[in-house]
């Protein structure tokens, strides 16, 4: 009896659960088959960074092609392949699966629901109804990189990212060229929190990170992120870069600049295709000639950065724009 | 290495820990394992989060606690009077905690949250004492919450150990039975010693929040409550001992935090492991101990 009790709780409250971490998909008008697409995301919608942009992208999907949408929190790598399978099941025409660790979940599962076309953020993996979104981070990276390496008083500084995927890595690699362009000498220190929600272990890196000199530092580490902005706060002339989404809000004292992917371009831009029909299987590279990511400075602090210094991240934004300079050539020594 | 950063470090981990292990060490003392202990200190996060716009620090506080003493009451009613098994109840508690978390935070700020700043707490310098050479400022120069949890340690020993109430305790967790014939009602004991325990666990979320994050991130207790069953363990349920595991704890996380800051060429998956290994290593070599016969049993 105990037993049975017991299983009323769990189901109650994993149908809470459910409810809470899910947008039920919601009716489009009257059009017979809804146009229907759903993402998932490794963490919470509300961490002002990788996961709020997918979401703010699927909002976009909503109002601007008339979708039904869904999304689903992820809680673990084995629910990948389960989630994918229920959207694919229930034949919605484009899934996100909003991350690099999303690939092997869609490789496997896309064969089995050929009338769904699978779609992984910073992916590269392909198939007929597969596709990788894959987002030039390493050009604004170098760009913030060029801009601490001008800044820093203390010759050090600072990547704090949440695990070590390999578009945060190259992204910390090219922040890093682009601080040796501006100052040779600069020393870059690298932490991760080892994973995207401990607001107080992010706090606690960067914490270490500035008792060791780092007064500029680059975080990618989504909602746990947010506590390197609180210890930039908490210290004196300490600066951070935010990534992502926009951050410059989130701690507009302290913020210079965000890397911003402009992640609701990119799913429109893919949610189009499959809605006309033109979608392929290929790796969708998408960068800062496609007004997908850039470098947003803060305009709170910009008085702060040398006119000189922003003279030159001018210039080779230009050059960039034209094609005349890409940071991943700098790269050689990121694996892919 | 520099030894004030990495003492600072260690006692703002070990903080929120000690706290969430003392509530759990008063709850397994008494019979029950409270696995919902880890969302006890989320809902005290969010509480805190909630609690300290209208209240202040004081108030976010005890928003805090109420609401660990809130998932408490639950795992009471539900393990102390419903009889049902502490290990899917807890379990239930926490997911619970996290959905529930989830859609308050979600539908007081918004699907995509906001970017909150919130206050945090001011460090209160204890003189004579903040000015130990190397250790004073990190043990010392604290939000007073810190030297709350610095007196958890001796007040659940004196309470344990000295009064009636924590004999009672004592007694229902290993022998209801004769707690029992001795006139004790283990009932409200155990329903007593869960909730306290578990407005504990509130605490801690409400430190992590309000003394340092300064903001709420879902999932932000990241384990810490789970942590702190497994310290409660490497204690051998005892005072001094969850003390000891805390910091054992508490210091190796810090070291994690300061090796990937000094740039060695390490790999960080290592180091994140660093913590771990020890709180194992300890587990080893620390003094065996006796678990509370009741513990994790539903047929009191």
């Amino acid at each position: 009896m105990n037993k049975r009790r017991f299983s009323i709780i769990i189901n109650t409250t994993i149908a809470l659960a459910v409810v809470a971490c899910s947008d039920a998909p919601k009716s489009a008008g009257a059009a017979a088959t809804p146009f229907r697409v759903a993402l998932l995301t490794p963490g919470p919608v509300s961490d002002h960074s990788w996961n709020a942009g997918a979401y703010e992208g699927l909002l976009r999907i909503r109002d601007s092609l008339g979708a039904a949408i869904s999304n689903i929190e992820t809680k673990t790598p084995a629910d990948f392949e389960d989630n994918f399978r229920q959207y694919g099941a229930q034949a919605y025409r484009l899934v996100f699966g909003h991350g690099f660790e999303f690939q092997d979940a869609a490789r496997r599962v896309a064969p089995d629901y050929p009338n769904t076309d699978f779609v992984t953020t910073s992916g590269n993996t392909t198939g007929p109804n597969l596709a990788g979104l894959e987002f030039d981070l390493a050009n604004p990276s170098y760009l913030a990189g060029m801009i601490a390496g001008a800044m820093t008083r203390t010759g050090v500084i600072g990547v704090i990212g949440g695990t070590e995927l390999p578009p945060v890595r190259k992204s910390f690699v090219a922040f890093e060229q682009g601080a040796r362009r501006a100052n040779p000498h600069v020393r870059v220190l690298t932490s991760y929190i080892g994973n995207w929600d401990d607001v107080s272990a992010g706090r606690e890196q960067a914490l270490a990170q500035i008792a060791r000199g780092a007064d500029v530092i680059f975080q990618n580490a989504d909602a746990a992120g947010l506590g390197v902005f609180q210890a930039a706060r908490q210290s004196a002339h300490v600066y951070v870069f935010g990534s992502n989404s926009n951050q410059n809000d989130v701690a507009p004292d302290v913020t210079l600049g965000s890397v911003v992917i402009d992640l609701p371009h990119a799913f429109l831009t893919v949610a189009r295709e499959v809605k006309d029909g033109t979608f392929r299987g290929r790796v969708i590279s998408l960068g800062m000639t496609d007004d997908v990511v850039s470098l947003v400075l803060n305009p709170a602090m910009t008085s702060r950065i040398p006119a000189p210094v922003l003279t030159t991240v001018d210039s080779v934004r230009a050059q960039m724009l034209r094609g005349a300079f890409s940071a991943v050539d700098t790269l050689a020594p990121v694996a892919p | 290495m520099a030894v004030d950063p990495l003492v600072a470090a260690s006692v703002r981990t070990t903080v929120p820990l000690l706290l969430a292990a003392g509530g759990e060490l008063l709850s397994e003392r008494a019979g029950i394992l409270n696995i919902g202990l880890e969302g006890a200190v989320i809902a005290g996060a969010l509480a805190a989060t909630l609690g300290v716009g209208p209240w202040g620090l004081a108030g976010g506080y005890a928003a805090a606690l109420c609401a660990g003493a809130a998932v408490g009451l639950l795992m009471a009613l539900f393990v102390v009077v419903v009889r049902a098994d502490q290990i899917l109840t807890g379990t239930a508690a926490t997911l619970l905690a996290f959905g529930v978390t989830g859609a308050v935070y979600r539908g007081v700020y918004g699907a995509t949250g906001v970017a909150l700043t919130l206050p945090t707490s001011a460090p209160f310098r204890i003189p004579v004492l903040a000015a130990i050479p190397g250790v004073g400022s990190a043990l010392f120069d604290q939000p007073a919450v810190f030297y709350l949890a610095y007196l958890l340690i001796p007040i659940l020993w004196w309470f344990l150990y000295r009064t009636q109430v924590g004999l009672a305790l004592r007694a229902v967790g290993e022998s209801p039975a004769a707690a029992g014939a001795a006139g004790i009602a283990a009932g409200p004991l155990r329903a007593a010693a869960v909730t306290v325990g578990s407005a504990l666990g509130g605490l801690a979320g409400g430190v992590l929040v309000l003394a340092q994050a300064g903001t709420f991130a879902e999932g932000m207790s990241a384990g810490r409550g789970f942590i702190a069953i497994a310290i409660v363990v490497l204690g051998r349920w005892t005072p001094l001992g969850i003390m000891i595991g805390a910091l054992v704890f508490g210091v190796a996380t810090a070291m994690q935090y300061v090796v990937q800051a000094m740039g060695w060429p390490i790999r960080y998956e290592l180091v994140l492991m660093l913590p771990y290994l020890l709180t194992l290593l300890a587990l080893m070599f620390s003094p065996r101990g006796v678990a509370p016969a009741m513990l994790a049993r539903s047929d009191v």
